[in-house]
């Protein structure tokens, strides 16, 4: 298979899926708003209405959760999906000899179509709540691109831990439960008050840094980091580099385990 | 594989294969599935397997497809030649229609775009699906499935046709469809790997059997009379 093929491949899987998806559902690709809006309202509703955050305007707050929240969940259920993609694909994977990181892949670029609604919505709610738009947003482009590496470099090693073992794929939502109170998702990084710990989150958690990184960016119209920001995705990048050869050369161990298990 | 040896597209050398399951069941938790295996397939042949179910046919055949590597012994192919495993099917994506799903699975198998839009009506026809084509395979009947699966399986053009007991579909008048068919793939130049536990399958379709057991050839020769000695065994057992 070229390289042409495989990226063709990992495309035509991610779009039947997104179309398999809608014809589930009555409101069908409509869901790729009212996901994400959904959520910031429960958010809002909880943290803004009912515990009443204080020294945040409501707007604020909203594009607060906003933010970080549309960022974590397109990292989470991106990693949580990919994971699964190969043992989920038992019946293709006993047939056909297709390298395996295509299915990891393409449940990657399925969140890639999902996702670029989403940071449209985020956009447009940015504006229409007055927040200037400014050169600075530029730097959403090489964020998103970490991004995007951390989401493939995880969502690899995840397919392939579960390959080997299925009890990974209930120990990845644990820890996705875990990254989403450690990343900052409904409250400031930097509020934890003692800078040596917001330093030491910010370092050990690259989800953290994007999240905030993200706020940085789209709120406050400062740049992020950029030597973090750089390391993160060289980081990426290597990990990404190491899952392919990894799975390249087991694939067909990695059928085996699917197959066995 | 030998340039002196042209003619030989695939070899199982000694091939053992076995499986540690997730539970501790056989040999301390091994399945032991074939044991020193070996045979050569030769350009243009149709070599048949046959054996009872669960007796290691499906597993040579991905062995042979490269899906799974044994676990000793050697699986040769003649450099350039591609295998592929044709069974009913790549799995369907149930929320997708006959068409997308047809459209997918000859993607996988290595046609282009315009290849497999080529090929869709060519589908849509032979598999008689008419308008449930562009439904939802959901909506399907078993014998619908196997349809859409058996044909889009057909269109699959490699050097070595690896086919897992593909004919055992639709009803009577759509299964002697298949088997016409098969037979004109089978015939002239394609090199095909038949498995079935079929015996008149094979013997229709095949010149050279290969009867396995327990993981192992029990007998190999012409069709004629590795299926004798087949069918008398089994009468034997049962």
């Amino acid at each position: 298979m070229t390289l042409t093929q495989y990226f063709r491949l990992i495309d035509l899987q991610a779009r039947m899926l997104l179309k398999a998806d809608a014809s589930k559902l009555t409101l069908g690709y409509l869901w790729w708003f009212l996901e994400p809006l959904l959520w910031v309202a429960v958010f809002y509703l909880v943290f803004n209405v009912i515990l009443d955050s204080k020294g945040r305007s409501g707007s604020e707050f909203l594009l607060f959760l906003a933010c970080g929240k549309f960022a974590f969940i397109w990292f989470s259920k991106t990693v949580t999906q990919a994971s699964n993609s190969i043992v989920g694909n038992l019946s293709l994977v006993s047939k056909i000899d297709v390298p395996k990181t295509l299915f990891p892949m393409a449940a990657v670029q399925e969140s890639i179509y999902r996702q670029s609604t989403v940071y449209l919505c985020l956009f447009v709610m940015l504006i229409a709540f007055g927040t200037p738009v400014t050169s600075t947003w530029l730097w959403m482009l090489p964020v998103l691109l970490v991004n995007y590496l951390l989401i493939v470099a995880c969502s690899l090693m995840g397919a392939y831990l579960v390959c080997l073992t299925r009890d990974f794929s209930k120990i990845i939502p644990l820890g996705m439960m875990f990254l989403l109170f450690t990343s900052g998702v409904f409250f400031d990084v930097r509020s934890i008050g003692s800078p040596d710990k917001v330093n030491l989150l910010l370092s050990l958690n690259p989800l953290a840094f994007l999240l905030d990184a993200n706020r940085q960016v789209l709120m406050h119209q400062s740049a992020p980091n950029a030597v973090h920001l750089l390391l993160i995705g060289v980081g990426a990048s290597l990990l990404i580099v190491l899952m392919a050869r990894l799975m390249r050369k087991n694939s067909q161990y990695l059928a085996l385990r699917v197959l066995s298990s | 594989m030998s340039d002196k040896d042209p003619a030989v597209m695939l070899e199982l050398d000694d091939v053992s294969f076995n499986f540690r399951t997730s539970k501790d069941r056989f040999d301390d938790g091994v399945h032991h599935v074939l044991e020193r295996v070996s045979f050569k397939l030769y350009e243009n042949e149709t070599l048949g397997i046959i054996g009872r179910n669960g007796v290691g046919k499906t597993t040579m055949l991905r062995l042979m497809a490269g899906i799974v590597a044994p676990t000793s012994g050697k699986v040769k192919i003649k450099q350039g030649v591609t295998a592929s495993l044709l069974s009913i099917g790549l799995g369907f994506n149930n929320d997708l229609s006959g068409r997308d799903n047809a459209f997918l699975a000859a993607i996988l198998q290595g046609a282009t775009k315009k290849e497999a839009n080529n090929v869709l009506e060519e589908i849509k026809d032979f598999s008689e699906l008419g308008d449930s084509f562009e439904e939802r395979v959901k909506t399907y009947s078993s014998g619908m499935r196997s349809r859409l699966g058996f044909t889009t399986a057909l269109i699959t053009h490699v050097d070595v046709l690896l086919i897992d007991e593909v004919l055992s579909v639709g009803d009577a008048q759509f299964k002697a469809k298949a088997e016409q068919a098969m037979k004109e793939r089978v015939k002239g130049k394609q090199t095909v790997v038949f498995v079935s536990h079929s015996a008149a399958q094979i013997k229709d379709l095949c010149g050279r059997v290969i009867w396995i057991d327990h993981g192992r050839i029990e007998c190999e020769g012409s069709a004629l009379e590795v299926l004798r000695q087949y069918t008398e065994a089994t009468k034997r057992k049962s």
